[in-house]
Formats: structure tokens, C-alpha cells, sequence
């Protein structure tokens, strides 16, 4: 025997363990600690059938909520209530064990998981929001027999029974999960925003390029964008966002560029792409360079074919890019000379007097180009994203020195030599590379794919993209044995993205129109009729047979019962009787038959025992008897 | 309810889709519960086994067989109320029925019909009780309370020294053996232990002694009412067939030959049951 006491402790135990820990990455340190603790505590007081008097958890409580209020305000609110949630539900481990204490319990852990969802969408919720269903279903199933009577005790048989019934129900109302979620009404605008944070702080590419910065650069593995496009070459995989174009100090950072205005691109591969970035704090946009248009996204577009959002994309959300793969962008008239040849304060005297060399005149900018691409290669750079020149001048020491250093030192080191020789030239910031998930036919680019290459200005062809780093030693990117392993994980995470946490008015609105308008232009086809009569009938038939053998009776003796009554019925439809004794029946009717089938049948059932095999042969030899009579 | 909703209210205010899940999970899991607390007090069939005698204003232990005739799936927490008096069962098996017991009382003597039973439960989970009634079919007599008398038909007692035996019980004399019970016994009479093994009530039935045939006159019999008159003459047939003479009843024209087995003793109160009640 198993005490329901004991069942229902140990089930709320694992609820509110449920709602605590997607919840943890996230509290304020006191409460993150004070919720094991009380959980262990918890568990002691039960094992000595203990419990807190309320005289000391009351007071705990209300200091407990002054000291997590006192940080109250606007920008805090989620933060203050998660900790106090979590609190109250540790506090509420310890107090006496009764039926509204157990439900105030399951209620606080529903609420901290509903609040881990404002810090954090990802798919692994589901996983908690499964389980805590689960949990809870069985523990207010738990919780009835504990109201009924406290102190029962249920055998394990009967135990197994009440907790597989009671696992049925969060398995049976799964599709109404799933089909209240798609119809549950969404709104255009949500009017408490602010509470929406789900995003990092801070993720994206940087919008200053600072060589010398610092001595390494670490290769974060988070996700940046997926793109859902058709594959393209591994050589056009560039994704731009920004443009650096002047100086503040030695730091490339973006300054109000002069109006340019595109004529076209050159021609080459057009690509579409549905892009689902992660939320970021940056309002520029990326898309395959070179980005033509963007929708689904209100967004202002720069003449350096640069897009900005006109909100934060701090909410998960998507758009569409169409690109042109090609290498340049033809611009309307000249450029402003003055504003795109300006340098950083410090340029070393070899750096400059290299610029004078390839700035000599007579020389056209693409010549200029070919010479300074000649003299990035003579220095033998190599590409490292450890042991970095730092100094006063890293350019220099990069160059002519060191000899090693990342992407920003090779499009930072070309486009100024490209300045100096006269040149202009600007950096583009944004992602190289991208891994094709073949299973979800999307990129994956990830923030270590961060990259920055160089445009210059050419007459006659307009900005040409230029990657100096491709010309160093060493610039490849080595592909990991777990790539097809984390290929699939991130599927998984890419469509829960793309079919939970980006689903909205919109596309509840398409779905209802789409929907509708299948069922108007809804055509049988051919023979499909027939088909679907065959089918029917099919079915028809198939639930006539189990029907049929779920209704005969289930022991051979109703069986046989059943068949001797059917068989009188139809031999002596006038004497026969609903609803008499087999005994009266056979003695009202006077048939030798009938009353050898009562003495036997009686013999047997009547004194709670089975029918022998040779009784039950001669029971269906008399209903035989009986059907050829009739016949 | 009242958390589903805030849930609703969050979810459409923040556009958080994840807190449309957990409102869809609870409203799903509020349907099935419904469907599941329909289901678990469906398909339950009712019989009560009243006891041979039901005296009214007495109250007499009835069981209640109930059985759930689902095909898998077990019923959980049932109460079955027959007449306002509750029995519960905690697991009721498919196909397995069980057997509770209740304390039932009737005010009025005549013909009573079995009012359906009441079937409730909060199972699966205690917020509602659902209820659904069960009919019992049946009807049964309620014979009059009896009620003690003086006069000259006491004498079941014989005069010392002259037992005879009989195979009439009474209350008075050896333990000549453990029987059924059948609902007219006093509660002390019942054997408590016996009764605890074999799941039924086994009374105790003492000897009595033996007389010679009287016929009671119910319009003769001493009373203020109908009703007094009743409930002596019941008293006083109880009395004398236990005590082993052979009585008979004269109700207005109707005579009732004298005889002294337990069958015409309960065809008598079965008349003075419903005397006067058509």
C-alpha cells in the first residue's frame, strides 16, 4: 500500500522543481538560492513530519517581499516578480500540507514558467511546459483522493491504475492544445511590450572596426540569422549590414554618408531569401550582399545599399531579401573625394609613403587596385584571431611586423593604403560564410562568421567588393565532426522558431484566408467520388466488425446464451418470452431440447462455475438441433 | 479558471506565443478533464438489496452493488447516494462490481419505490462535483413500526420449568444458530465478527417457545388511529410467530388463515403495510 500522502508530496515536489528551474538562469541571486535551500528543508521537515508554523513563514514572507519590492520600478517589474514568485513558492514548500497549499503551490509554478517565457523562447520550453502539465495533471488527480480522505492508502495496482488515467489527459488534449494555439486570437500590437525583453542585450556584428582593440578574438558560436534560400556559392557568401566609412580617432565607425543614389548593379545571380534573424539590439539589416530590397520589415534604405530598421528587432521576427550576387555598385555621378579619402590620426610614415607610391600619377584606380592587392601579398600576412597587434599603430605593426592579423586588419590596412593612394574606399561590415542545413533548406550564420571587407571606388564600375583577407595564408574555416549533429538541433530550433514564436495576426490571418480559399476553389477529382465511396464503405464495414466484437459477450457461456436464445426466438416465436428464466422458459415451452440446454447450462453457471468443453459442445449441438427444426 | 484567464489576458497582451501555449494547454486540459469526469460516473449500473423487513421510522442497514459497465475504463471516487444516504467507493473496476453498505430509513409504512441513486464525483479534479442519477428499479414494503403492547398475547414467555423448544426463533432463549440478516432484527443481535468475514450481516437467532393459533382482529386491536392499531398488530404478529404460534389476520372482511413459517408472517406485514393505503 502506498499512502497518497507520500505520492502527492513527491509530485509537487517535481512541479514546483518544474517552474523554478527554467526560471533560474534569470533570478537575483538571493532568490536563486533561497529556492534549493527551502526545497531541502522542505524535504526534511517531511521526512519528520514536520511542518513551519505560519507565525514564522508570515513574517518570512512579508520581509522577504520589502526587500525584493524595494527594487521595484518599470525597468524591473518582470525581474522583481519572478524572484518573488520563485520565493513564494519556496516559502510555500515549508508551510503545512494542505489541499489549498498544494494548489497555491502548482499555480506559482505555472506562473514562474509563463514568466521564464518573457527571458527566453526557445524550444526547450516546450519540453518544461509538456512535463509541468503532465506533472500537474497527475497531481490534481492526486490531490482529489487527497481531499477525499487525507490518510488513504492505495495498493500499487490501483495506484498504477489512477496515474495512468490521469497521464492520459494532458496526452488527450494535445491536439486541443494545438488547435486552440492556431486559433486563440493574436493581436496587431501588443500593448504591454515592454515586457517582452526575450532578447540578449546586446548580439550582432560590431558598428566600429578598431584594429589593435585587443590581442584575440573570440569565435562566439551563438546564432546571428537563418535564411531560408535556395543554395548559393560558398565564394558569394557575404551578408552585409554595414557600412564604416570614416573615422573617429583610428576607429572605422559609420558617419552620415553624402547622398548617393544607386543606378544598378552589375549583373549577376538573383537571389531571394526569408531571413529569421535573433533578436539584437542593432537596426541594420542583413541580406545577401548586395541587397536590392527588403519587405516584410519597415526599414529606411541608405545610398551605400544599407538597410536599417525603423524599430529594434528585439522581438523575433522575419523579412525577405532579394540580392544580386555580383561584385559592384554602379552609382549616379562621382563620389564625394574629400569625404571617402579621409585617414585615421595615425598612419605610419612607411604606411604613407607606400600610399604615395601607389598613388603616383598616371595610374587608374583599378591599376591602383591590382598594385595594392600586390603589396598585401608580397607582405605575407597571415590570417589569426589570436596573438593580435595592440600599439599605438597596429596597422603598422600588423603590416610590417607581426605579418598576422584578423579581418579587420587586412580591409582596415587595404582600404587605407587605397586612401592614401588616392583611392576611396570604405569597409563593410557584416557575416562570411554560412552553413547550409540541407534538412531545413536554410544559412545558419553564426557570430563567428562576423567579417569585414572593403569597396572601392572604380570609375566606370562604382564600388567594387574587395576581401583582402582571402589573399592571406590560412583563411579557412574548419568545419567541426559535429556539424551534422548540431545541423539537426538547430532545425529543431529553427522550427519552433518559425511555427511557435514568430506566428501572429498575420499569419493567423493567412491561414484563415488560405483556408478559404481552398474550400472555394475546392474541386473533386476524378474519381475521387468513387474512391472516397469505396473508402467509406470500407470504413462502414470495418467499425460493423469492431462494433460486432465489442458487443458479444465476453465469456464463452454468454456466448453460447446468447445463440440459444436467438435460435428459440426464431423455433417458437409465440411462446417465447423477453426477460424469463431459462428454466421457465424451457418448462413453458415443453421442448426436451430446451430443458436438456437449461440443465446443463444451469448445472454449470447457476453454481458459479465454468462450462466444461464436452457441455459446451453438446450446448451448441442443441442449438443446431434447434435451427434445423425450424428449417 | 480564474489563472487560464489571466493567462488569456497576458498572452493577447503581450503577444507572447508562448503564453498562448500555456493558455491552450489549460484549456485543453479543462476539455479533457470534463470529458473524463463525464465518463467516470457514466456506464455505472445500481442495485440496492434490501432486507425482507423495513420498518418504518427504523433504520436498517442496506447494501448497494454497484458495477461499472464500461469496457476499459476503471471509475475513480464514486458516492452513490440512495434516498440522501451516501456510500463511497474509492477504484471500481470494469466488469468487477462492489458492494457498500448504508443506513436507510423510511417514515411512512406502504409500498415504496426505490428512488434512483445520486452518482457523484470529483474526480479528476476537485474543483466541480459532477453528479448524474442512476435508476434502481423496484418497489418494496415498509411495514408498520411495530410497537409494543400489553395484553394477553405477551405470554410468549412460558411458565417456569415448561420450555418447549421450537423451531421458531426469538430473542429470549439459547443461540440456536447464525443466520442472515434480514433487516426486522435488533442491531444487537447482529455478530459483529462473522459479520466482518464473510461481508454480509449474520445475526444471531435465539430458541423461543411454541403456543396455539390465534387470529388477530386488527379493528378489535386497542389504538388511537389506524396507525396505533397497526403497529401493535404488527408488534403482535412478530411476537407470536416468533414465539412459535401459528397466527392469522382478520383485516375488515379479509380473513388470513393462521400458519406460523417466516413466509406468511412477512405476507401479513406486507397487508398491514398497505392497509388503508389504495
Amino acid at each position: 500500500m502506498v499512502r497518497i500522502k507520500v505520492v502527492l508530496s513527491a509530485l509537487t515536489l517535481c512541479v514546483a522543481l518544474v517552474g523554478y528551474l527554467p526560471l533560474q538562469p534569470y533570478l537575483d541571486p538571493l532568490a536563486r538560492w533561497f529556492f534549493p535551500a527551502s526545497i531541502l528543508l522542505g524535504f526534511y521537515l517531511q521526512k519528520t513530519e514536520r511542518t513551519l508554523p505560519a507565525r514564522v513563514l508570515t513574517p518570512l514572507s512579508i520581509l522577504l517581499f520589502i526587500y525584493f519590492a524595494s527594487g521595484f520600478s518599470m525597468d524591473t517589474i518582470l525581474t522583481v516578480t519572478a524572484d518573488l514568485m520563485v520565493v513564494f513558492l519556496g516559502i510555500r514548500m515549508l508551510g503545512e500540507r494542505s489541499g489549498r497549499n498544494y494548489l497555491q503551490v502548482f499555480a506559482l509554478s505555472l506562473f514562474c514558467l509563463a514568466a521564464s517565457s518573457l527571458y527566453n523562447l526557445s524550444a526547450l520550453f516546450l519540453v518544461y511546459l509538456l512535463l509541468l502539465l503532465l506533472l500537474l495533471a497527475v497531481s490534481l488527480v492526486v490531490l482529489t483522493f487527497h481531499a477525499h480522505d487525507s490518510e488513504i492508502a492505495l495498493g500499487k495496482k490501483e495506484l498504477k491504475k489512477v496515474l495512468s488515467v490521469s497521464g492520459l489527459m494532458p496526452v488527450a488534449s494535445l491536439p486541443i492544445l494545438l488547435l486552440l494555439f492556431v486559433l486563440l486570437p493574436r493581436t496587431q500590437y501588443p500593448l504591454w511590450n515592454y515586457m517582452n525583453k526575450g532578447a540578449p542585450q546586446s548580439t550582432g556584428f560590431s558598428e566600429t572596426v578598431n584594429p589593435g582593440g585587443s590581442s584575440s578574438q573570440t569565435a562566439v558560436k551563438s546564432i546571428v540569422l537563418r535564411v531560408i534560400s535556395s543554395k548559393v556559392p560558398e565564394q558569394s557568401l557575404y551578408w552585409r549590414g554595414i557600412v564604416l566609412n570614416g573615422f573617429r580617432d583610428n576607429a572605422w565607425v559609420r558617419l552620415p554618408a553624402p547622398q548617393e543614389q544607386i543606378v544598378r548593379v552589375e549583373p549577376g545571380m538573383s537571389v531571394h531569401q526569408e531571413i529569421y534573424p535573433e533578436p539584437s539590439q542593432t537596426p541594420f539589416v542583413l541580406a545577401l550582399n548586395i541587397p536590392r530590397s527588403i519587405s516584410g520589415l519597415a526599414h529606411n534604405q541608405s545610398g551605400d545599399a544599407v538597410f536599417t530598421s525603423r524599430r529594434p528587432m528585439v522581438k523575433r521576427s522575419k523579412y525577405q531579401a532579394q540580392s544580386t550576387l555580383s561584385e559592384a555598385i554602379l552609382i549616379k555621378g562621382e563620389v564625394d573625394r574629400d569625404f571617402y579619402l579621409q585617414l585615421p590620426r595615425t598612419v605610419s610614415e612607411r604606411l604613407r609613403a607606400k600610399g604615395r607610391e601607389l598613388g603616383r600619377p598616371g595610374l587608374s584606380a583599378q591599376q591602383k587596385l591590382q598594385l595594392a592587392e600586390q603589396f598585401l601579398r608580397d607582405q605575407k600576412l597571415s590570417y589569426a584571431t589570436v596573438g593580435l597587434p595592440v600599439g599605438p599603430d597596429p596597422i603598422d605593426e600588423f603590416l610590417f611586423v607581426k605579418k598576422r592579423g584578423n579581418c579587420e586588419f587586412f580591409a582596415s590596412s587595404l582600404a587605407t593604403t587605397l586612401r592614401l593612394a588616392g583611392v576611396p574606399a570604405r569597409l563593410v561590415g557584416g557575416y562570411r560564410g554560412g552553413t547550409y542545413n540541407e534538412m531545413g533548406g536554410y544559412y545558419l550564420v553564426t557570430e563567428d562568421m562576423a567579417h569585414v571587407w572593403v569597396e572601392a571606388f572604380v570609375e566606370g564600375r562604382g564600388w567594387v567588393s574587395i576581401d583582402p583577407s582571402a589573399w592571406s595564408a590560412g583563411f579557412v574555416r574548419n568545419r567541426g565532426a559535429a556539424q551534422q549533429l548540431r545541423m539537426y538541433v538547430d532545425a529543431l530550433g529553427f522550427y519552433w522558431n518559425k511555427a511557435v514564436i514568430t506566428y501572429d495576426l498575420e499569419k493567423q490571418i493567412s491561414l484563415v484566408r488560405s483556408a478559404g480559399g481552398k474550400a472555394q476553389s475546392f474541386r473533386f477529382p476524378e474519381h475521387f467520388l468513387r474512391s472516397l465511396l469505396a473508402i467509406a464503405l470500407l470504413l462502414a464495414a470495418l467499425a460493423a466488425v469492431v462494433a460486432l466484437y465489442l458487443r458479444r459477450p465476453r465469456s464463452a457461456e454468454g456466448r453460447v446464451l446468447k445463440l440459444f436464445l436467438r435460435a428459440v426466438r426464431k423455433r417458437y416465436p409465440a411462446q417465447f418470452r423477453e426477460r424469463c428464466g431459462l428454466f421457465e422458459l424451457a418448462e413453458s415451452i415443453g421442448d426436451p431440447h430446451l430443458k436438456e440446454f437449461a440443465g446443463i447450462y444451469g448445472g454449470a453457471v447457476y453454481r458459479d462455475q465454468q462450462l466444461q468443453p464436452g457441455e459446451l459442445l453438446r450446448l451448441k449441438e442443441i442449438i443446431q438441433l434447434l435451427g434445423k427444426h425450424q428449417s | 479558471m480564474a489563472t487560464t484567464l489571466l493567462f488569456g489576458v497576458a498572452a493577447v497582451n503581450t503577444g507572447n506565443n508562448l503564453l498562448f501555449l500555456i493558455v491552450s494547454a489549460m484549456l485543453g486540459f479543462m476539455a479533457v478533464s470534463g470529458i473524463l469526469g463525464y465518463l467516470n460516473i457514466r456506464g455505472l449500473s445500481v442495485s440496492v438489496h434490501l432486507p425482507d423487513e423495513l420498518y418504518a421510522g427504523m433504520k436498517t442497514l442496506v447494501s448497494v452493488r454497484i458495477e461499472n459497465k464500461k469496457r476499459f475504463l476503471p471509475s475513480f471516487l464514486i458516492t452513490a447516494a440512495v434516498s440522501g444516504s451516501p456510500t463511497s467507493f474509492i477504484l471500481l473496476d470494469p466488469g468487477k462490481p462492489q458492494i457498500g453498505s448504508l443506513l436507510l430509513g423510511f417514515e411512512e409504512r406502504g409500498l415504496h419505490g426505490v428512488q434512483p441513486a445520486l452518482i457523484s464525483s470529483p474526480f479528476p479534479v476537485n474543483f466541480f462535483v459532477r453528479f448524474t442519477k442512476v435508476p434502481i428499479s423496484g418497489s418494496f414494503p415498509v411495514f408498520p413500526a411495530p410497537r409494543a403492547t400489553a395484553g394477553q398475547f405477551q405470554g410468549g414467555k412460558p411458565d417456569a420449568g415448561q420450555v418447549n423448544a421450537s423451531s421458531a426463533m426469538g430473542h429470549e432463549g439459547d443461540l440456536a444458530k447464525i443466520s442472515d440478516y434480514r433487516g426486522g432484527e435488533p442491531l444487537k443481535q447482529i455478530h459483529w465478527r462473522l459479520s466482518a468475514k464473510h461481508e454480509e450481516f449474520k445475526v444471531k437467532e435465539m430458541t423461543a417457545t411454541s403456543d396455539e393459533p390465534v387470529v388477530l382482529e386488527l379493528d378489535l386491536i386497542p389504538g388511537r388511529s389506524l396507525d396505533d392499531r397497526l403497529s401493535y398488530c404488527t408488534y403482535l404478529v412478530n411476537r407470536l410467530v416468533k414465539s412459535g404460534r401459528p397466527v392469522g389476520l382478520k383485516l375488515g372482511d379479509r380473513v388470513i388463515a393462521p400458519a406460523s413459517t417466516r413466509l406468511h408472517r412477512l405476507k401479513m406485514l406486507g397487508e398491514l403495510a398497505v392497509y388503508g393505503k389504495n
